[in-house]
Formats: C-alpha cells, structure tokens, sequence
C-alpha cells in the first residue's frame, strides 16, 4: 500500500505525464557525455556532464540531471516529460578496441573452424593507415576474438542453392555445447555455412544452448547478416558475442533506471547504420551500434539540411585526433555496408563515414631523413594535450599553431574554462621552426596550411573518387577545431559555402543527431535473379522482408502511419565486381518495371564508375533484394534564433593571415552577441562559447534564422583585405 | 657471349636501360626543377602526387570491376619523371615496379622518333622483354606535356583475363617457347593525341577470347593515365613546372639519402641464396637452381643471377620481372617509410643477369608462367639476400626488418574447366593460396596465413563465394599446423583446401607450381616449411560418407579411397564427384635454431593448435611432463643432447674470440678481430670457426638428412623428381648451435652465403 508521500509523486508525475513533451538525446564521448533536450516549441536545452566510464550510466544520467536544473526541473520530472529518451554510445566499440568483453565460444560447420582465424588473410593489414600498411614486418592479425579452443566443428552442412547436404548431427552438438560450456563461456555464436539460407541448423543449436545453459548468452549468424561471406557472418557473431553480455546489462540498467524515475515509454539507442533501435532490439544485436560514434553527426546534418533544403552535404568533423568526413548525397547519407574495426572485418549497413589521423592534437614535427615539416598522424591525445594546455606537452600541435596565427584567444578558450599559455606553445613551436630556419610563426602558418590541404584531400577521396562533384555539395564543420580551419579547406575544395550549424550546438552536434533519428531496420536477403527476370519470386521476396519489417515497428510500438518502407537491390555486371545499390519501386513488380530497374542500374553504374564503364554484354546478375523499415519519430522543429541589437564587435587583436604573410589587426567578434541577420566579411575571428571561427580574407559570414553561421567564399584566391 | 657484346634492347635481349638514354633531338624535355622549394609547397605537392596516384588506381579498379582487380591486385599505377624514373608506385602489387619505368625508357629511346612521342599520345605494351612480366599485365604509359615539352609520364599495368594463346587465361604448362603462349606487342601508340585509335584497338582485342572485358580493361588503364594527366596538369597550372618538378627530384633525393644511409651501416659483402623449382613440363622429372647472389660495394648493391640454371620449358622469367621481384622486396624491407620511392634505392642497384636463364630468358623462350613460378621464387631470394645482408647491419632497427623466406613461394596454380552448377561453361583457378604467410622475422614468429611481403592486402575470396560461382562444395579450409618453417622464430602456416565437383558430372583441372618436392630455404638455422601438394584422393566418397555416418569428413583421414599426388605440372585431370581434391600451399621459413625457441612461444603454439606435440619434441627438443606442460629443465637437458647429437657426439675444443668489438653478422655469427686477422666465431660460444675470408659452413659440423625429417609435411622428392636432394644442417662444431640450413643435390658444394670483404 503507497504511503501519503509516493502518492503525493504519483499524482505529481501522472500531471507531468499529461504534459509530456521532452525529446532527449544522450551521446556518451571519451571525456563528456551531453544531453540536448528538445522542448515542444523546440527550443534546445544543452547539457554536459564528465564521462564515467566505470559506470557509464551514472554519466548518463548526471547529464541529464545538468539538462533538468538548466529547466528549473528536477531529474523525476524531467523523465515523467520525456516523450522520447535517445541515446548514443561508443561502448560496444570502446570494448571491442579495449578487448575487454565476453568470453565466447563459437560453432560453426565441419572443417571451416578456421574461417575466424584465417581473417581471409587481409585481417593482417585491413583498415591500417597508409604509414602502417607500408610497413609490412609490422603486419599482424590481431588476438583471436575467439581462440582457436574454444571453436568447436559440427556435422552439417548446406549448399549455395540452401540444399540441405547433411542435416545437423544434433550429438555433435550437445556434445560441443557442453564442452565450451565446460570452458565458462558466457557466450556462444552459432554461424554454419550458407546458414542463412537455412536458418534451422542454427535456430536448432541455438534452443539447445538455450535448453542447456539458460542464461548464456546467444548469437546465429543469420540473425544479423543475411548474404554470402562466412569469415565477414563469424565475425559479426564473434563481435555480437563478446559485447553482448555487457551491451544487454548496461541497456537493462538505464531502462530501469529511467523507469524508476518515471519514464514510461521507450528508450532507443543509436546504430551505425544512422537510425535508432529499440533497447531490447539492441540487447540482442549489439554489433550494429560498433561505429555508430560518427553516425550521429551525420544524423543531424541531414536534419538540419532538410530543413535549411540542403540536399547535398559534406559533414567534416574536426576533433583533436581525427578528421572525419561523410555525406549526405540527395537528402539522404551516404551508406556502406563493410565495416572494419580492430582489423576485424563485418557486413553491417552503416553510414559511409572515411576518416584520417588530423586533429587540433595533431603533432607538428619535421622528419629527420627529408628535413621537411609533417603534421601527424600522431596525436598528442588528451594527455599531455597540446603544448598550451601547460600539462606538460612539448611537443607542438595543431591548436598550439593556431593559438600563435591568433585565431585562438588565449584567455577565451573553451568559453574561458580553460587557459591557454602562449609562450610554451611558442617554444614548442620554436623546436620545430628551427630545425627549418623558420620563425615559430611561419611554421605555425605552414603546419596550418599542410593540415588544411590533408583536409582537402580527405574530402576529395570521399567526394571525386565516389563519382560526385564537390561543387553540387554545401560543406557542414563541426567539432572542436572545425571552425579555426573549415573556409580554407573548402575553398581548397573548390565549394562555396560552408555551415558552422547551430553555432555553438556544433560542439554537441552528435547528441542532436541522436536525438533527429529515426527508427530503422534493414532486411536482406541473398538470392541470384538473372535476366529475364523472375518477377512472381522477387514480388515474395520483398513482400515477406517488408512484413517482417513492419512487424518489428509495430513491436517498437510504432503506428502504421508512421512507418515508411523502401525497397532496393543489389546489381551487378556478370564477371564484374562492383554491386550498385538500385531503388526500387513499392508495389508488384512487373517484367516491364524489372527492365526499368536494370536500365537503372546501368545509368547508376556510369554515374559511379565513369561513363563507358557498364559492362552490358555479359549480362545482369541481380543478387541481393533489401528492404529497409523506417519508423518516423515525429518531433517539433527548431526553435528560430532572434535578432539582437547588440554590438556584435568585442574587439581586435593581431592575426597572421598565411595568404598575406603578415599580421594584421583583425576584428574580434562574440557569438553570444550576433542575432539572426548579423553579416560581416573576412578578415574576422567570431568567438563562440565552444569554438572559434576564422574567416579569412575573401569571405562572408552571416547569421540565418536558425543561428545556424553560414560562410561564403567570394574569392577563392583572395590575398588582399577587401572593403 | 661476353656480357658487353649483348644487345640489351628488348629483341631477343631484354631490355635494360643504359644510364644516359638515346632520346631523339626532336622530342624535347622539360628538365627544370627548383633548387628548394618551401615546405608548404612540398608537403602539399608530395601529398597531392601520392594521392593522385591513388586516385589514378582507383578509376582503374572502378572501371574494370574485374576481380583481379579488385581482390587479386594485379595491376599497379605509377608517376615518373621525364625521363621515366619513378617518383610514385601504388601499394598494390610491388612486382610490377621495374615493368612502367622500363617500357618508359624503351619508349624514349625507340618511339621518339617514329612515329613520335607527343601530347595526348598513349602506348601501350605486353612484352615481356621490355615492359611487362609476362604477356598477361599489359602496361599502358601516357606523356604528359607542359609548355610543349615533355615534363613526365604516368602509367600503370593491369593484370588481363585473355589475350590469346593456345590455353585460355594465357599459361600453357606445355608450352615449348613464346609462339604457344599470348603474343608480345612492343610499345604501340594506341592513343594518338588524345583519340583512341580504332585500326590498333581492334587489332588488340581480336586476340583475345574475351574481347569486351579486354576492350573494358584497356578503358580503364587509359581512364587511369587520363585522370592522372589532368590533375598533374592542375598541379602545374596552380604551381608551375619547377616546383613540381623540385618536388618530385626532392622525393627521389630523400629516398636516396635514406637508402644510402641504411646502406652505410652495413659491411662490404657477398650474400647469396638458391632454391630449386621442379619439372619443365608435365613429363620432366627434374629440378633447376634459382641463385641469387647481392654484393654490396660502398653505396652499391648489385644482384646477380649467377648459377641460375638455364632456360628451360615453362620456368622462365625475363630480367624485367626478375628486377621487378627484387625492387619489391627492397621496398618492403628498405623503403618502408619512404612511401616505396623505389628510384632512390634504383640509383644505387645494379643488375648483372646472365642471359639464357630461367631468370633472364631470351626470345623466344616460354614466359607466361613467371609470376606464377619463377618470378615469386625470386622474391623469396631477394627477400632472404637481403636479409643476410641486413642481418650485418649495425642499426638495430634495420635488423628487425631481417627475415625468412617467404609462404606459397611459388602459387600452386589449380585451375578448372567444366560445366557449372547452372548449366553454363566455366573456368577458373583458386585464388584462396593468395593467403600465403609470412616468414619469422628475427624478433617474432611469422603470421599464419598472413598472405605475402609484396601485396599488402592480399585477401582470400570466402568459401561461400568461391560456392556460388563455381561447382564446388568445399569439405575443408584451415590453416596446416607445424606448416611453418620451425625456428627461434618459426614461419607462418600456410592453409590447405579440400573439394568436390557439386551439382555438375565432371571437372578437369590442370597444375602448375614449384616447391612440391623440395621447399624453399629457412634462414640461419630456422627450417624450411611444409611444400606445395595437390592430392586427389580417388574414390574419396563424401557424399555418401556424409549419408552414412552422417558426419562431415572435414579431415584426409575421414575419407575413403586412396590418394595420387599429381606433379606440379599437369595437364587433364579428371575430377568425379567421387574423388576429393586437396591443394595446400608451402608455408614460410624459420628463423634461428629451433633448439633456441622460447618454451612460453612453444606452449602458446600448442594452446592455438598451431603445432602438434610430436613435432615440437622433435624440433624443438622440449620435454613434457605428466600435466602436459613443458619440463623446463628437462628440455635444456633434451636440448644439450641434440647439440651433441648434431656433433656426431663429440665437441671441438675452439679458440675463443677474445676482441669484445665483435658484431653480428647473422643470427649465429659474430664477426671479430683476433691477431690482426678478421673471423668469424659462433655467438653462443664465441668459439672461432674460420676466417671472415672463408666459408664457415666448410668448417661447420653437418650432416644431410633426408628432406622429410625438415618438416612433417614433406614428401619423399624421388614422388616427383629424379635428383637425390638432401637437407644439411650446419652446426658450429664447438657447441652445437644451428647456424644455418640448406637442401642440396648429392654432389652439389655448400654455397658460400656470407662472405665479407
């Protein structure tokens, strides 16, 4: 029976519940986890808290408490409110690089144990930076996710077409079970050849399992990837495995945490492939959020590309040890579907996000065999940190040659948290410069152009060599260090107009995007169609993936207006290797709208591979039909930024500016200050709480309705101070 | 014929490049370079080129789609100056290195003329003897003009599925000389200011058996040096011709100055190397000697092929692959953190071939097979010369790039014809040997199955995909335990496969690879690794084992039936869905006396399946005790009494080495100074074995065993071959300690492999 008080917070919470309207985003970082808060009206409340990695939950939910004092609301109300509690983790990942996860066993066919271990060979060097993979005596596989003992072999066996060959030797595999269990697994993966083509052998090994050990935790093959590649299917059943038991306790933690606290709908978590997922869906499939560290930056440009009518964007992300770079082509991100981590290689739909080793941490250094200037790949990290930060670095970096050129306010850095102390950055810079008969200053401005220029060349990679223009995009900069180097490296690009979104939000940009996502589900399935095509079995293909789709929405509580699906298939020329992903058109197909499709692809495989590329003569081979389930979370939009009468000016100070080779007096502006409407012209530094933003000579800023800072480049060469 | 007498130009001669070319007055350079350009500028422009030639690589993959391509890496883009030196060579195949820059000089010195090299031209080559490996990887190499004067190429080779010949795919394990095999086309202009022309494409195609892939093919190559123009054309625009050309001269300078400096830590010497490669043709049951002799000079290094057999069948390779497969070990073991600027270390090697041999073959021998065969093997060699050489370097760093010889030394080609599961002709080969291993290096064990030096990212296709294409169930694919060289540091295992025909009467299958009867060599004292075999177990019966006991025969030993092992030349072999066809690939060499190896390695090892228990008590001489670990004591003891035993029981008394200044100059060598005289004495014992001016292995205790007792996995050699080879382990005399291994024929003298000038 409730005592008078716990009435008294029921009646209270079931008041807040009627008013319930809070979107909650959590992204949980290496050093913060942050909370951003939508309201109805949508406006944005932002919130940091110190990451706790011994118990991320506790981070969690210190942000979120952050979130609530900001609102003038207590942690209960605030979850009594939540419409929606998004979140974003990277500790599936963080386990997987730190090795710190489940002990697992694994089951796979008679003589293929080795599939794991074999990595097909390129485990030795797959997803390695350039420097490294050059340096072959250093090549190595790593550890054995699941070491060779704890693999067991069992009779069965099916072929390419899902022949049964040799049905399952069930003693064989009680036999195996009860040995790893004899091993204190706390997981087990169960991944047989072509076993989602027939999934029975597994789903049989895995009741057993379930029957034998009820609380080890279990993994089939088929469950996560449906399509060919038995070494990529392993190694997503080991990566499942060994996240898994940790993955499920830390979901089931802060589901029930939030409970108690009065929220009384769903949480959903973050995936690589950009969408969210539900708890329990999570749980269960863990290695799909391994990567979704980037996803939710992308996330948010593409929300606020469709409502800035953005189609085409490049989101940079400029952190202290990497720079990372997406896109979103046509309103929607660009997608892969291989994923490489710790040199292990899986089959998982994810955003298509490259990334190399430049950052505000990258070390300046000059390479003593060619005596030339180099700026990274290694990082300073965050300890020591640059130079500046006065923690002893030496060595200088990045964010110390910015805060020499002037672009960083010694007194103003991180909203003035933290100081930054020019004279080591100056004599950590003066290390290097001597060794090139430079004064600190001129290899501070070289190391910023060498940096900007890898920059450019990233962004080429990810645009040129994927068959798109880089002038059809607008550039989006996000991250701590964007804002000191984004107009250069897009005017080295050859685009226009960069967006520094949301202003100071850039610096929680991943925990908006957690919060912008929306449900989504990806089923395949592996077949070979070849012209003419079988439209009567592609039409039973696509309408059993689409109904298993909406059945997992409708389990995720979505209503069937809010749930969208859509249809693609993987083409291929015969003898050909490149597979173009085609839309396809909802409804029955028809062998009228199969050639439609083929036409498609062919048009599709020019635009990608160049023009005289498509390979038509040898014929068509359709192989693999997706269907993709999207619940539309419906949430308020964003809330417009005013216009102010306040002096945006705070002042000047001196600037180096490398086109012009000298200093100059530069004005200074303050963010906090510059309404909507505000314009200026480069050369200007505009001081925001988080970030600094240069605008160099030859480019225009203004503030739109959203208090979104948009530069456009009116010179590309521009050397001399205009107006 | 006198070496000075040959005409090295590419007719029955290959090619080599003479330092100054012969460029006709009318094609005019654009030689200009900055003295000094500013760091921004070359760190900006250094980066640029790379990845243009990155870019440049990846149109090729995009365009062609074909899964050489793509998974096999068999083509490679290149940027060289003007004069045809390298500036940039991709991280694809290393190989093919000496092919672009070689064609580009032959290009200079016979086209400049007639019919002219000018702006927008394209040529393109497949001739082995002077610009390609074999007639397969066609090279295609573009001019690039600036102010009307030629400022550099760019170029590359790609690996072609059919350009002819009398066997599909361009390798005829019959073939007497070149005129069974795809024809040679010397440099043609098959783009005459920027238009392809019509008469020589067609007139290229029509050899082939696939012409649209092959017309596919030549798109890209030329897509490739188009891209590549244009952004090197942006390049020039935006920092004009001196800078760039400052750039690319820097490039070739540092990797130079980086090379020498490497070299300048090592002693004047000799180091040699051979290996065997068996049968000419299906019905030869003989072996030839592959030598590789590295002498260093001051600032030099020059290879020679001294005591290589002579040409012979299908062994052959032209000396433009043979310096192909050296430069591509130099990169991997020299030039690692020089981006491969292979042309510093260019400057500074020699080539001393001897024409008429397997690895400097004349026209018209037979040469298609070499990648395969003859041109792998020698990248082993190179790899193990200039290991010894490192070996007696004084940088510590240096020395940890000294290693073994490399896995799936020569690529046992299992090739396939038949009708597929869907009723459709098909032929093909496997491409799971590509996982290969790497050798033991001498800090650390070789990776299993860890592919090749040469390829960085060689990837096996998977079981399910090789399934869906083909008319094959695999019944096994797994790593070959105690495969791997034993050593201090023992080589990678390689892998072995097993199938049968599925869903389809018959398959017909032809071979062709080496190290079948003897294996490649292991380094100072680590053994050599398992060889190459093909089994056909007849009347295997898996399917109706599978109905029976329904277990999968998932191991040689679960099948029925009895096992033939076909030669490494064949021709025709019939394959039921009853008989089991099993390929493993040999696995990479030891480093250091196995009797050195660490007992936590050992137990590690056997915790990872990676070794038996038998073998390692054998090789290894541990001693387990009744909980099945490793008696430490115990196995010091055993240890002790192998060394004797390589004794013939009874030590030597040695005078010690005395001088403390003593330097390695092998795993097991030191190298002193005693009365004035310099020497060479044993590192564990410091007993003096010899003179540095002799060969030690004259003054080692040996003794030639049987080639089965180097490795479980190795068959008797009279399976395949005639010759009586046996393994020599040589000991110093005064404490038992290996200090090297080497497989000779009966009456063959042990080869002199260090010998310091």
């Amino acid at each position: 029976m409730p005592t008078p008080t716990k009435k008294k917070t029921a009646q209270r919470k079931n008041a807040a519940a009627a008013a319930a309207s809070y979107f909650c985003g959590i992204d949980i970082g290496g050093t913060f986890t942050d909370c951003v808060v939508r309201d109805q009206a949508g406006r944005l409340t932002i919130a940091k808290a110190l990451s706790t990695p011994d118990d991320s939950a506790r981070g969690f939910f210190d942000a979120l408490t952050v979130a609530a004092g900001k609102m003038g609301l207590t942690l209960d109300e605030l979850m009594t409110r939540t419409e929606l509690l998004l979140h974003g983790t990277t500790l599936g990942t963080n386990a997987l690089l730190e090795r710190k996860g489940a002990r697992v066993g694994l089951i796979t066919t008679a003589g293929h144990a080795d599939a794991l271990i074999i990595m097909r060979s390129v485990g030795r060097s797959a997803g390695l930076p350039i420097q490294q993979l050059l340096h072959v005596s250093r090549h190595r596989k790593p550890e054995p996710l699941i070491p060779r003992h704890l693999i067991r072999e069992v009779s069965e066996r099916v072929d390419w077409s899902g022949e049964v060959i040799l049905p399952l030797n069930e003693e064989e595999a009680r036999k195996a079970i009860r040995e790893l269990l004899a091993q204190k697994v706390e997981a087990i993966g169960v991944c047989f050849l072509w076993g989602f083509l027939h999934p029975e052998h597994e789903l049989v090994v895995k009741r057993m399992i379930q029957k034998e050990a009820p609380g080890v935790y279990v993994t089939c093959g088929h469950e996560l990837i449906n399509k060919p590649g038995e070494y990529e299917r392993s190694a997503a059943v080991a990566i499942n495995c060994f996240i898994g038991p940790l993955m499920s306790r830390y979901v089931g933690k802060i589901e029930a945490r939030a409970r108690e606290l009065g929220y009384k709908r769903r949480l959903v978590i973050m995936q690589s492939s950009g969408g969210v997922a539900t708890a329990a869906e999570v749980a269960d499939k863990p290695a799909f959020t391994i990567g979704s560290g980037p996803a939710g930056g992308l996330t948010a440009c593409k929300f606020l590309g469709d409502l800035l009518g953005h189609k085409n964007i490049i989101a940079s992300d400029v952190g202290g040890t990497s720079f990372d770079v997406g896109l979103v082509h046509e309103g929607q991100p660009l997608t892969g579907s291989e994923t490489t981590l710790n040199q292990y290689t899986f089959l998982a739909p994810h955003l298509d996000v490259i990334s190399i080793g430049s950052g505000g941490g990258s070390i300046i250094w000059v390479d003593p065999m060619s005596r030339t200037l180099k700026v990274g790949p290694e990082s300073s990290g965050a300890n020591p940190g640059p130079a500046c930060y006065g923690r002893g670095g030496k060595r200088p970096t990045v964010t110390d040659a910015n805060l020499l050129l002037g672009y960083l306010d010694p007194d103003y850095f991180l909203g003035g948290t933290h100081k930054l102390d020019r004279e080591k950055a100056l004599a950590a810079m003066k290390t290097v410069g001597d060794q090139l008969g430079m004064s600190p200053i001129e290899a501070a401005s070289a190391a910023v152009q060498i940096v900007e220029f890898q920059m450019a060349e990233l962004m080429r990679q990810m645009t040129v060599q994927r068959g798109f223009d880089p002038r059809d995009f607008v550039v989006y900069a996000y991250g701590g260090a964007a804002g000191a180097h984004c107009v250069t490296y897009t005017r080295e690009l050859g685009c226009k107009t960069v967006v520094v979104p949301l202003g100071s939000t850039a610096s929680t940009w991943s925990a908006l995007g957690v919060q912008s996502a929306d449900l989504f589900h990806v089923y395949e399935k592996s077949e070979l169609f070849l012209a003419p095509y079988n439209a009567e079995r592609i039409n039973e293909i696509y309408e059993e993936l689409e109904e298993r789709g909406r059945e997992q929405l409708k389990k995720d509580g979505m209503r069937p207006d809010e749930v969208s699906l859509e249809r693609y298939a993987e083409m291929k020329f015969r003898l050909q290797i490149h597979l173009v992903e085609v839309p396809v058109p909802a409804g029955k197909l028809t062998a009228k709208s199969l050639a439609a499709l083929e036409k498609a692809f062919v048009e599709k495989y020019e635009r990608l591979h160049g023009k005289g590329s498509a390979f038509t003569s040898a014929g068509v081979e359709l192989g693999l039909l997706r269907v993709t389930a999207r619940g539309r979370i419906r949430r308020p939009s964003l809330l417009k930024r005013p216009a102010s009468r306040q002096n945006p000016r705070s002042g000047q100070r001196e600037i180096y500016w490398s086109g012009l080779r000298k200093k100059v007096k530069t004005p200074i502006y303050d963010w906090t200050r510059m309404g909507a409407g505000v314009k200026l012209r480069g050369p200007a530094i505009v001081q925001m709480p988080e970030t600094t933003v240069v605008v160099p000579p030859g480019t225009e800023g203004r503030v739109d309705a959203y208090g979104n800072f948009i530069l456009t480049i009116v010179d590309r060469f521009a050397v001399t101070i205009k107006g | 014929m006198a070496a000075n007498t040959i005409a090295w130009d590419g007719t029955t001669y290959p090619y080599i490049p003479p330092r100054e070319l012969k460029i006709h007055r009318k094609l005019r350079l654009h030689s200009e370079a900055a003295k000094k350009v500013e760091p921004v500028t070359y760190e900006v422009l250094r980066h640029a080129m790379w990845n243009v030639n990155l870019e440049h690589g990846n149109t090729i993959m995009k365009i062609s789609g074909s899964p050489i391509c793509a998974y096999g890496h068999d083509f490679n883009p290149c940027l060289l100056d003007e004069r045809g030196d390298f500036v940039f060579f991709g991280p694809f195949l290393q190989y093919l290195s000496s092919a672009a820059s070689s064609a580009v000089k032959w290009t200079l010195e016979n086209r400049s003329d007639n019919p002219g090299i000018e702006d927008g031209d394209i040529f393109l080559t497949n001739d082995p003897w002077i610009g390609a490996t074999h007639q397969s990887d066609v090279t295609v190499i573009a001019p690039i003009f600036w102010e009307g004067r030629l400022f550099c190429w760019v170029g590359n080779t790609l690996h072609q599925w059919d350009l002819g010949g009398t066997a599909p795919g361009g390798f005829n394990p019959m073939a007497a000389d070149v005129f069974w095999e795809a024809g040679c086309i010397p440099p043609i202009k098959i783009v005459e200011k920027g238009v392809l022309r019509r008469d020589l494409e067609e007139e290229y195609i029509r050899r082939s058996r696939m012409p649209q892939l092959v017309a596919l093919d030549l798109r890209a190559e030329i897509s490739g040096c188009n891209v590549s123009r244009e952004r090197i054309l942006g390049l020039l625009k935006r920092y004009g011709a001196p800078a760039l050309k400052g750039v690319m001269r820097k490039l070739q300078d540092d990797s130079e100055m980086a090379f020498v400096k490497r070299l300048r830590t090592i002693p004047d010497g000799t180091w040699r190397e051979s290996a065997w490669i068996e049968l000419a043709h299906p019905s030869d049951r003989h072996i030839y000697r592959n030598s590789l002799t590295l002498t260093k000079k001051g600032d030099k290094l020059i290879f020679s092929n001294e005591g290589t057999d002579p040409q012979a069948g299908t062994l052959n390779c032209t000396a433009v692959a043979w310096r192909g497969a050296i430069a591509s070990m130099i990169c991997s073991q020299m030039l690692f953190d020089q981006m491969f600027v292979v042309e510093g270390a260019y400057r500074h090697m020699e080539f001393e071939a001897t024409p008429g041999t397997i690895t400097c073959a004349t026209y018209p021998a037979a040469v298609s097979a070499a990648p395969a065969l003859t041109l792998l093997q020698t990248i082993a060699l190179a790899g193990l010369v200039i290991s010894k050489m490192l070996a007696c370097s004084t940088d510590e760093s240096l020395r940890t790039e000294v290693q073994s010889g490399m896995g799936c030394a020569m690529y046992p080609i299992a090739a396939f014809s038949g009708i597929d599961q869907r009723g459709n002709p098909c032929t093909s080969f496997f491409l799971d040997p590509v996982g290969a291993a790497l050798a033991g290096l001498s800090w650390r064990d070789g990776v299993d199955t860890g592919g090749w030096p040469w390829d960085l990212q060689s990837t096996m296709p998977n079981v399910e995909e090789q399934e869906w294409f083909y008319p094959i169930l695999y019944l096994w694919r797994r790593e070959v335990a105690n495969g791997g060289g034993a050593g201090k540091f023992r080589g990678g295992n390689p892998g072995e496969f097993a199938f049968i025909p599925h869903k389809t009467d018959r398959l017909t299958l032809f071979t062709a690879t080496g190290h079948a009867a003897v294996p490649p060599p292991g380094l100072f004292g680590g053994l050599p690794p398992s060889t190459t075999r093909y089994t056909m177990r007849r009347g295997a019966n898996a399917r109706q084992l599978m109905a029976t006991t329904h277990k999968l025969p998932a191991r040689l030993s679960e099948l029925q039936g009895t096992s033939e092992y076909p030669p490494p030349k064949a021709f025709n072999i019939p394959q039921t869905p009853e008989d089991a066809f099993i390929v493993a690939w040999a696995g990479a060499g030891g480093y250091g006396d196995p009797l050195e190896r660490d007992p936590e390695l050992i137990e590690k090892d056997l915790l990872q399946e990676s070794v038996t228990r038998e073998w390692v008590e054998k090789a290894n001489g541990v001693v387990f005790d009744k909980n099945g670990r490793i008696d430490r004591e115990a196995s010091e003891k055993r240890r002790a009494e192998i060394r004797l035993e390589r004794l013939g029981g009874t030590r030597r008394q040695l005078a010690a080495l005395t001088s403390e200044h003593a330097r390695q100059v092998a795993e097991g060598l030191l190298l002193g100074e005693e009365n004035g005289r310099k020497v060479l004495a044993c590192r564990k014992c410091r007993g003096i074995l010899c003179g540095a001016e002799e060969n030690y292995k004259k003054h080692c205790a040996t003794a030639g065993k049987t080639m089965p007792t180097a490795n479980p996995h190795i068959l008797d050699p009279q399976q395949y071959i005639e010759e009586e080879v046996l393994f020599h382990e040589y000991s110093c005399p005064g404490c038992g300690l290996l200090l090297q291994t080497e497989i000779l024929r009966r009456a063959d003298q042990p080869l002199w492999d260090l010998q310091l000038a």
